[in-house]
């Protein structure tokens, strides 16, 4: 006998709204069931209002954690349909951002698997080393979390000598910090007990899903579009596409470490070959018509944004395809025959961040099941009417204990 | 590498003699760093009025006012409740009359509290800087 319980929208394993429908036989999990739409913020409807300068802020609001991704991947986009080449000094910072960025995102990451893993202690400590990363990025952009470094045509802040010296400073803390956390999450038997064997993809579900990121490379596959595609200077920097054969959770944690040490290499090397020059270039504010898409590997996996101008100093339409919403239909193999308890872990191994990927809301009638299109007005309308009829029965509702 | 249990417990041991990483903040407060972007600030004695940080503002936080056109007197609101701390005011001033400041505790019990008004009069131009201006606004 199979029985069907919600988690979420609202559930202490999940940090964001997103309801989960599983379906049980026994503790085993038979069906799961993605449902969006809790978080909905209606941002690329925002984007066509903005200008392109002002809209570097607002796709930087699209996520927390890979707020540069966002940033670089539309503001790459836009220079593409300009046709207009940065200076070299500015990818340079760009990319240095970029790999900060990638290293406090996995660092975080860390400890939220320590957290779901029920190792406290190992989250604390990686939240701890995190702040070193943190400070880095403050220092040099001026905040913690929104970096705003990029702009059409460039950087807005150079990189002095002193920040310099500091970064390679503070990554030697790091890699040494780094390298304790490679050797405990292989050496630790309850740690590598509670993460190995779950969330099993393989390399053939892996491709015909078309997950992205480091849950793509856990699955053995070496896809990462700063090799397969470069943008800014990637073709410039050595590094190596890190993988995992093992296909689990584990390997996901393995390919984070492993990304962790290329990206330290990265900006090792980013600092000692950092050309001189200027980090802007003049450009118009009217964007020339045209379409483009862009590319970028963000922490988290690929990151798409679709660019369609139509000349003036707004965007016609700007699609965002953010790296979660590409792993949700994995995610769904993943935890097919599963425990109940592996969940939040399986679930947190994908990096989630839900907001991102929540795109669109569709109005529909569950009766009937056609889809409506309705204006803000008439959605106002059908939600008083909606609770008007519902009020008798929420008012009478007896308390079941 | 072999498994060994109890791998983590000589560098929890370590840690009871350790430091705390956070510190007390309402009483200790962490240094800022230089090139923070906190609260916006406006020199009104340099400002030209070419109404450039509120086109580019992504947040719509400022607000300029003309209140006597011929006395070329404006105010400007700026809406800190609103305001994203983006910097961009700053990057497009041409005088460099907006600048960001250090400052980082904003909260206030209510928004309106946190709406700052600058009257002034507008202050006139060189000849020379003007041409300079023209140029800018084709370019960025």
């Amino acid at each position: 006998m199979s029985i069907t319980i919600p988690i979420g929208p609202q559930h202490p394993a999940l940090k964001e709204p997103i309801s989960l429908k599983m379906t049980f036989d026994g503790e085993i999990i038979k069906d799961a069931d993605i449902r969006l739409g809790y978080n909905h913020r209606g941002l690329e409807k925002l984007f066509e209002g903005k200008s392109y300068v002002q809209n570097i802020y607002v796709t930087e609001r699209i996520c927390g954690i890979c707020s540069h991704s966002h940033t670089t991947c539309f503001v790459n986009g836009v220079e593409k349909l300009l046709g207009i080449e940065i200076p070299k000094r500015a990818s340079y910072i760009r990319m240095l951002i970029g790999e900060l960025e990638r290293v406090h995102s996995h660092l975080l990451w860390l400890g939220v698997a320590g957290h779901e893993a029920g190792f406290e202690s190992f989250f604390m400590y990686t939240w701890r080393d995190r702040e070193i990363v943190m400070d880095i990025l403050e220092e040099s952009s001026g905040n913690r979390v929104h970096y705003a470094i990029n702009t059409i045509g460039g950087v807005r802040r150079d990189i002095d000598e002193t920040q310099r010296t500091r970064i390679l400073n503070s990554l030697k803390i790091l890699k040494e910090r780094t390298d304790y956390y490679k050797n405990l999450g292989t050496t630790e038997p309850s740690f590598v007990a509670r993460l190995s064997g779950i969330g099993i993809l393989p390399r053939e579900q892996a491709l015909s899903l078309c997950s992205v990121g480091p849950t793509l490379r856990a699955s053995n596959i070496d896809m990462d579009v700063r090799k397969d595609d470069p943008y800014l200077a990637y073709d410039e920097v050595p590094f190596e596409v890190s993988t995992a054969d093992t296909c689990d959770v584990l390997g996901r944690t393995v390919v984070r470490i492993k990304e962790l040490f290329q990206s330290y290499n990265i900006i090792e090397y980013i600092l000692r070959n950092l050309p001189a020059g200027d980090i802007k270039a003049k450009v118009p504010r009217k964007v020339p018509a045209g379409e483009t898409v862009s590319r970028y590997e963000a922490p988290r996996g690929e990151n798409i944004h679709y660019i369609k101008s139509n000349g003036t100093e707004k965007p016609e339409r700007l699609k965002v395809r953010a790296p979660t919403l590409a792993n949700y239909p994995a995610t769904v193999a993943m935890l097919k025959n599963g425990f109940i308890a592996d969940i939040p872990l399986i679930f947190a191994a994908i990096d989630p961040c839900i907001c991102c990927a929540e795109r669109m809301v569709e109005v529909k009638d569950t009766k009937t099941g056609r889809a409506e299109i309705k204006t803000f007005d008439e959605l106002k309308k059908y939600s008083r009417d909606f609770y008007k009829n519902h009020k008798k029965i929420k008012k009478d509702t007896v308390w079941p204990f | 590498m072999g498994k060994k249990l109890g791998f983590f417990i000589p560098e929890l041991w370590r840690h009871i003699f350790k430091k705390p990483a956070t510190v007390d903040y309402p009483f200790e407060k962490l240094k800022v760093p230089k090139g923070f972007r906190g609260l916006p600030v406006l020199n009104t004695e340099l400002c030209i009025v070419c109404k450039a940080c509120e086109r580019d503002c992504p947040a719509e936080a400022i607000e300029i006012r003309t209140i006597l056109e011929e006395e070329k007197k404006f105010q400007m609101t700026i809406h800190n409740d609103r305001c994203v701390h983006c910097g961009q005011c700053a990057d497009v001033c041409p005088t460099n009359a907006m600048t960001l400041n250090n400052e980082f505790e904003l909260s206030e019990p209510s928004r309106w509290n946190m709406k700052f008004r600058y009257a002034y009069t507008r202050q006139l131009r060189k000849k020379s800087d003007r041409n300079v201006d023209e140029k800018d606004k084709e370019i960025l």
